[in-house]
């Protein structure tokens, strides 16, 4: 429960709510630096660490806001390989890669679009809405590709994708600046602060003036234009777009956004905490890698992960 | 006749009110006994009591000679006590038989198993809806079913649980005439039978035509029992009345007749017809008060005048111009707010502070591209809620307190709070004192005195009249969808008011 003291002094519940997961990130560095020194402090596992994540954090920052209004998309999977596989059809047809890369954005847009209108004209959980978009988008993208990867993509995307400024890579920059522009949003502008009442009530939304069908269109637009942009960055990494690409990748975005602290009944959650949240899962699978755990047991691990960070958070934050 | 139930002295205390003081209540065998008051008078306490939802604090329940100082929920089933709640309780995804049944299915032996006997539930399904006069096969699911049709299962159910005393909440609150008719049939027929009734209304010419005695309750207290062939319509108002108001907050020598009009409902209809062309005036300095039975579509007006749900047919006017509301925000936006009925639905965010809570309205109203564009200020967030917090006295150590850490009292504060903050002209009040304590409740009626004397539009549904005499200059008495009658203050009584809204289409009033 929180204090009632009158000086409102940081308690554990509260400390924990703020730093849990950064704290969780550092005791897992902390793990992975006593277990393997040697590989550990070399900059390239930072980097690696860093584009690895990137895709999932993108992905996750979408994902988190479909779960603040409680609900959530299972399409951000399909949305990534569609959008990448229109982006690389283009790239190969001649399309500048700048031009490409916008449209392939605005698709990813589009099909969070869809998915609002959908969801908003049937009344149906989003749950209901993305699990059949989610096949929809994916057949779509197996039918323009003709179920074959694409690839032979212009030298100068390829080139700038690959780059790093201050070891930093050109992926984990643009997750950096996509949470930093959403974490404003989230913070400072109106629009954010009315997601969060919605998510929060609904009836009381509604009472309050907020356009609830609007609001949860915007959120599956951001959503799109999030899993468009892990589209991109996906492609700059494999350098071909395949059509079972990024298949499965909203569990991990899911389990960024809840590891991070994101209310599965909506209207709880931060930016900074999904950024973490997709930074542990990409510590864990890394250090699995490093310390040869083979891939099965690995999603073994990944699940009780989950679990147990979920659980840990609810315990010690005495949250309902 | 033979006594199934009786309580004695039976005190209910929750945490700052006391529910129950003292109650006495028998139920004889083949008997309907009416429970009547006013909403909270104690009834459904009382009830929930003999059902074991609730503890009673003291006082004795004897049944069968067997006394028990409480009941739990199985000792009132075991004891042969039903209760048909207004929501009734049964499963829609089931046959009409399982319903019956439920709980305690008849069983027949499979090899090593054992399975539902679904012919033997037919059969004696059958016979019991023979009872309750309803034909229809117990193989149809419930969902199937009319309202009324469901009803009657329930009592089947109370039938095949061999219950002795049944009790029904408000059962003829969502039935037509017809149907009213054909339970009261099915009731006779169970006095018949021997059982005891306990029956909970509001809509007096139903108790005088179905009752044999009568209890009145008033806020908490016992007031007396009656047998009803003895006494008239008018004794019973005359029980249910009487609260003492300790406190009149109109001001005695104000004419706001003279005053201009500041807001306008004319010819408001909606298409479920649960509004009918109303009409009203409000003028400046003047608070309108609604009453009415629950259901008579006082609420249901008000939704619509913000245009949280359709209307079919109406004009709205501020300060005589005429307004669009077509949305909540559209209603906001010309300066109507409401401050709804249920708070903890539809009234504040859990998940906000206080300052996060009243900040919601500004923000919204003053944002433009329906509702999403703009900035927040931190600062406009801080400035808005300490003025609220200092007007209003809302008691907090923080405006950065959660809302859902307050007190009933202080979360109506917050909650009318953030429509002051955003500047409304007209004020909306849904049962403004529901679950608030007495003093926070005065709290309030000042608040919304002044707020008239301000040049505020003030508007109040309540279901307690002595709420409405004490804080309202009219009161428009709402029935079936229409007003039926306005009320200066001056000449309104609780009397006159209960009148009007319960007399059946055709009395005159």
């Amino acid at each position: 429960m929180p204090t009632k003291t009158k000086e409102r002094e940081l308690t554990f519940s509260q400390a924990w709510q703020r730093y849990g997961t950064l704290g969780i990130l550092v005791l897992l560095l902390v793990i992975l630096a006593i277990l393997r020194p040697s590989f550990f402090f070399k900059t390239s596992t930072i980097t690696q660490i860093l584009s690895q994540s990137s895709v999932n954090i993108l992905i996750a920052l979408g994902e988190f806001f479909a779960i603040l209004i409680a609900g959530i998309d299972l399409s951000v999977g399909s949305v990534v390989a569609l959008s990448g596989m229109f982006m690389a059809k283009l790239m190969v047809s001649g399309t500048s890669p700048i031009a490409a890369v916008l449209l392939g954005v605005l698709m990813g847009a589009l099909l969070g679009f869809i998915n609002g209108i959908l969801v908003n004209s049937t009344g149906l959980h989003p749950f209901i809405i993305t699990l059949g978009t989610q096949a929809i988008f994916r057949g779509v993208t197996l039918i323009i590709s003709d179920s074959s990867a694409v690839f032979g993509f212009p030298a100068s995307f390829s080139r700038f994708m690959a780059q790093r400024i201050f070891y930093v890579p050109v992926a984990a920059i643009i997750a950096i600046a996509v949470a930093l522009i959403l974490a404003f949003l989230t913070k400072q502008t109106k629009l954010g602060r009315n997601i969060y009442a919605l998510g929060g009530n609904r009836e009381s939304a509604w009472y309050s003036g907020i356009n609830i069908k609007l609001h949860t269109l915007i959120v599956f637009v951001i959503s799109g234009i999030c899993a468009g942009i892990a589209g991109v960055v996906l492609l700059g990494r494999v350098g071909s777009a395949e059509p079972a690409a990024a298949t499965g990748f909203e569990t991990y975005a899911i389990a960024a956004a809840i590891i991070g602290g994101t209310s599965f009944f909506g209207g709880k959650g931060k930016i900074f905490g999904v950024v973490m949240g997709g930074l542990i899962i990409g510590v864990i699978n890394f250090g699995m890698n490093l310390l040869s755990v083979s891939s099965t047991l690995q999603q073994v691990v990944m699940g009780a992960l989950i679990i147990g960070s979920v659980t840990l958070d609810r315990f010690v934050a005495g949250r309902k | 006749m033979k006594t199934l139930v009786e309580m004695k002295n039976v005190v209910k205390k929750f945490p700052g009110v006391t529910a129950l003081d003292g109650i006495s209540f028998d139920i004889r065998s083949g008997e309907v006994h009416v429970l009547l008051g006013e909403n909270g008078a104690g009834k459904s306490t009382l009830m929930k009591i003999l059902s074991g939802v609730h503890k009673p604090t003291s006082g004795e329940i004897i049944i069968d000679g067997k006394a028990f100082d409480h009941l739990t929920p199985h000792d009132s089933y075991k004891n042969g006590i039903s209760v048909i709640y207004q929501e009734l309780s049964v499963i829609n995804e089931l046959s009409i038989g399982e319903n019956l049944f439920i709980g305690r299915l008849p069983m027949k032996k499979l090899g090593f198993f054992e399975t539902v006997d679904h012919s033997e539930i037919n059969k004696r399904a059958r016979e019991i809806l023979e009872t309750v006069g309803l034909n229809r096969d117990p193989k149809t699911a419930v969902e199937e079913l009319s309202i009324s049709e469901k009803q009657q299962v329930e009592i089947a159910k109370a039938l095949a649980a061999d219950s002795k005393v049944i009790i029904m909440d408000e059962p003829t609150a969502s039935l037509t005439n017809s149907e009213v008719e054909s339970l009261f049939k099915i009731i006779r027929r169970l006095k018949r039978d021997g059982k005891g009734i306990v029956f909970i209304s509001h809509k007096l010419g139903e108790i005088m035509e179905i009752g044999d005695r009568v209890t009145v309750l008033k806020d908490g207290g016992y007031v007396g029992t009656k047998n009803i062939s003895q006494i008239t319509q008018d004794d019973l108002v005359t029980m249910m009345v009487g609260r003492q108001i300790s406190k009149n907050y109109q001001h005695d020598t104000f004419d706001f007749e003279n005053e201009p009009v500041i807001f306008e409902v004319a010819n408001l209809s909606r298409k479920d017809n649960k509004v009918r062309d109303v009409s009203f005036k409000l003028h400046k300095g003047e608070i309108l008060g609604f009453s009415g039975l629950v259901g008579s579509g006082r609420s249901e007006m008000m939704n619509a005048i913000f245009g949280a749900e359709p209307k079919s047919a109406g004009r709205i006017f501020i300060d005589g111009e005429e307004i669009k509301t077509s949305s909540p925000y559209s209603a906001i936006k010309k300066g109507l707010a409401m401050v709804t009925e249920n708070r903890r639905e539809t009234g504040f965010f859990h998940n906000f502070d206080i300052a996060e809570n009243i900040s919601v309205l500004p923000f919204v109203k003053t944002s433009g591209a329906g509702g999403i564009s703009g900035l927040v200020s931190k600062k406009d967030e801080a400035q808005w809620a300490d003025e609220q917090k200092e007007k209003l006295n809302i008691k907090c150590y923080s405006t950065k307190q959660l809302v859902s850490e307050l007190s009933g009292g202080n979360q109506q504060k917050v909650i009318l709070g953030k429509w002051l903050a955003a500047d409304s002209k007209i004020i909306i009040f849904d049962e403004p004192t529901k679950g608030i304590d007495v003093g926070s409740k005065s709290e309030i009626y000042s608040l919304m005195r002044r707020l008239a004397d301000e040049g505020k539009g003030v508007l109040v549904v309540s279901s307690e009249l002595p709420e409405l005499l004490s804080i309202c200059d009219t009161i428009a008495v709402f029935r079936e969808g229409k007003i039926v009658k306005f009320f200066n203050h001056r000449e309104a009584t609780e009397e006159n008011i209960i009148h009007a809204s319960t007399a059946q289409e055709s009395e005159e009033i």
